[in-house]
């Protein structure tokens, strides 16, 4: 007794340092990159840059979000892309079958969700890998993408369906106070309510979290229900900013979404990661897509660099933690 | 001393100014393109690439510069990426977008720059001017020479399609459907869209030599989709005809005492060269028609074309032979160079 009450306030000590590391790194990567961008081309600090940079990274700031809750499980969802698909064209069907925003929105974070549930449901409820399941649900919710768009887009003319995605107070685009106001609510649910502690407990062990009463299961379900919520938003956000439904939208976001969660140090194990890492990863991701292709950089090397970048802070990260464990 | 370093200094401001002075005017051009995925893409950027270089160097007055973007099949990364450029303010844009109606915003924010915008392939009412490549004629033209080229007795095709929504795909699709639609004896007996993807198109082509033994035919939206089918009839035993789409220069080479019986000339190189001659010509103030047709002959060997005409093939329809089809496609200069503006 005496033993685990002395090696337990250790645990989280290390591993709140090691992820403080990967901040400061992040922090640092994040001030070279905007000082090189910034002296290859002055317009990167333009306000409009700028303003165009956290349009760009709004969506992918949301189910990162979804995406930390899920991976802190240990779990994975490479549905979400598909899912911001789906539940656009949901969200806009509604909104021409009755011309009201209201249930345009409603319907969308819905559609959204319930491809949250099918996945939650499988992966906490019956236990199956969650790489198969929302590998199977990718390919189902862009299928039903197609089939309710019949594989052509719509346009929307609703103002007030637009209004967050694509409206601007001068060069700061209105979803940003919004993802801001998302991450906020997140933080609280992560760390200040007893799901949170699910969560964490979850993913650092299923079985004792099982055992302990902590209902692991259920966690699951809510958290890929969750992440389905926020592919919802983030459906709404990117017809608003294109105007129209696109049943191919959200293409490979699953893959933006997963690189910048582990650029943000969440393990891919589950039970260890935050939120604020993910804001800093989804942020270098942002400004190094905006930078190539500020500087004009050829198109050929970007992937490259992108996938150097990745590589590099999860080698850091490793020998970090090879390091603490020795 | 003081005249001496006057002198000097004249001196490296004329040698500087110079330069300077005799390129006032400047010319911008960037090439945002939906994906990066097939040698067409290649040898387009590789055409657009040389162009401006050429164009650079052949118009002392005029700096032309010019880059291109690929979106890798992602709609937001293509916004951004046109977001970024409108930021920038380039003279002239050509976006090959992956959705025209979600670019409609963007067209207006760089009408507002003072950016021209071409929509390339699939036309955009709001744009300065379109860039299409009449794809329906095109696949007509297509349909009707495998009609032509069929030999009148039954003969069953498989088409491979593009992405499902894809405005150029579905054109190319309902042409090639039109010009089959001509005769009687050609029946398509399996359409599968293969999403511009070679690798799917491999499979589509190993399903369909499974299911359909007596298979005469593959006609493709795209010529990415004739390499891998081509290979697997060839390593299947199978003695099938190949109709293309794209002017690819190795599908070109497949023509004569080959499997590929005919092929739209687009070709990439050809294309990027028209971008850079198109951008030039608006920039120095001439007006293109506002929805600008990509010259694009149909490609056949002497033989086939003269067969096909004997099987009422129209004589309108302008058709290269392999060896005037290579050679344009491997210059584009030839049509599209700096002497075609002079």
């Amino acid at each position: 007794m005496t033993m685990s009450t002395a090696a337990a306030p250790a645990r989280p000590r290390r591993a709140m340092d090691s992820l403080t590391q990967r901040y400061l790194v992040l922090v640092g990567l994040i001030v070279i990159a905007s000082v090189g961008f910034g002296i290859a081309n002055e317009n990167f600090y333009s306000l409009a840059n700028i303003g165009i940079l956290l349009r760009s990274i709004a969506v992918l700031f949301l189910v990162s979000m979804g995406m930390t809750f899920i991976m802190l499980t240990g779990g994975i969802d490479l549905s979400v892309g598909s899912n911001v698909a789906f539940a656009g064209g949901v969200g806009v069907i509604a909104l021409t079958a009755t011309d009201s925003a209201a249930l345009g929105f409603v319907a969308a974070i819905l559609a959204g969700m319930a491809i949250g549930a099918i996945n939650g449901v499988f992966i906490g409820r019956l236990r199956l890998s969650a790489f198969m399941v929302t590998l199977a649900t990718f390919a189902l919710a862009r299928g039903l993408a197609l089939v309710i768009y019949d594989a052509d887009s719509i346009n929307v003319s609703n103002a007030a369906f637009l209004w967050l995605g694509g409206q601007s107070w001068g060069s700061l685009p209105v979803v940003i106070p919004f993802v801001a106001l998302v991450f906020v609510a997140l933080s609280v649910l992560l760390y200040r309510a007893p799901f949170g502690r699910d969560v964490y407990a979850a993913g650092s062990n299923f079985n004792t979290a099982f055992v302990l009463g902590r209902m692991p299961q259920r966690t699951l379900v809510w958290v890929y229900v969750l992440s389905g919520a926020l592919a919802g938003l983030s459906a709404i956000i990117t017809v608003g900013r294109v105007s129209s439904g696109q049943p191919w939208t959200g293409l490979y976001l699953e893959f933006d979404a997963i690189t910048a969660v582990i650029l943000g140090g969440t393990s891919l194990f589950g039970g260890r990661g935050r939120l604020l890492g993910t804001i800093l990863g989804v942020l270098l991701y942002g400004i190094i897509i905006n930078g190539l292709v500020l500087t004009g950089t050829n198109p050929y090397l970007q992937s490259l660099i992108k996938g150097l970048i990745l590589l590099g802070v999860v080698l850091l990260d490793t020998l970090v933690q090879r390091r603490k464990a020795q | 001393m003081t005249f001496k370093t006057g002198l000097m200094a004249a001196t490296a401001l004329a040698t500087l100014g110079a330069p300077a002075w005799a390129q006032e005017d400047t010319l911008d051009i960037v090439f945002i393109n939906d994906g990066h995925v097939a040698p067409y893409h290649v040898a387009w950027l590789k055409g657009f690439e040389d162009a401006i270089e050429a164009y650079d160097e052949a118009f002392e007055d005029t700096e032309i510069t010019g880059r291109w973007l690929s979106a890798e099949g992602s709609l937001e990364k293509m916004i951004q990426q046109t977001e970024v450029t409108i930021n920038e303010g380039p003279d002239v844009m050509f976006v090959n977008a992956i959705n025209v109606d979600a670019f409609e915003p963007l067209v207006a924010k760089a009408q507002e720059a003072g950016i021209t915008w071409i929509a390339v392939h699939s036309p955009m009412e709001s744009a300065d001017y379109s860039f299409t490549l009449g794809d329906v004629v095109n696949g007509t033209n297509q349909g009707m020479a495998i009609c032509a080229l069929s030999g009148g007795e039954p003969y069953k095709v498989g088409v491979m399609l593009g992405q499902a929504g894809n405005p150029s795909g579905e054109a190319r699709r309902e042409g090639i459907l039109k010009g089959i639609a001509t005769c009687d004896n050609v029946e398509v007996v399996a359409e599968q869209p293969a999403d511009w993807d070679t690798v799917k198109a491999q499979s589509i082509a190993e399903n369909w030599l499974t299911q359909f033994e007596d298979l005469d035919a593959i006609s493709g939206v795209t010529d990415a989709y004739m390499y891998p089918s081509i290979a697997i009839a060839t390593n299947s035993g199978k003695d099938l005809d190949f109709f293309g789409y794209d002017g690819d220069i190795p599908i070109l080479q497949q023509m004569k005492d080959g499997p590929v019986k005919a092929d739209i000339l687009l070709s990439g190189t050809r294309e990027g060269w028209n971008f850079v001659q198109m951008a030039y010509r608006i920039h120095k103030g001439e007006t293109p028609d506002k929805v600008y047709d990509f010259y694009t002959p149909l490609v056949m060997t002497e033989e086939n074309h003269k067969i096909a005409l004997e099987n009422g093939f129209p004589e309108d329809v302008e058709v290269y032979y392999v060896d005037q089809a290579l050679d344009v496609a491997a210059n584009g200069y030839l049509e599209f160079g700096p002497d075609s503006v002079k």
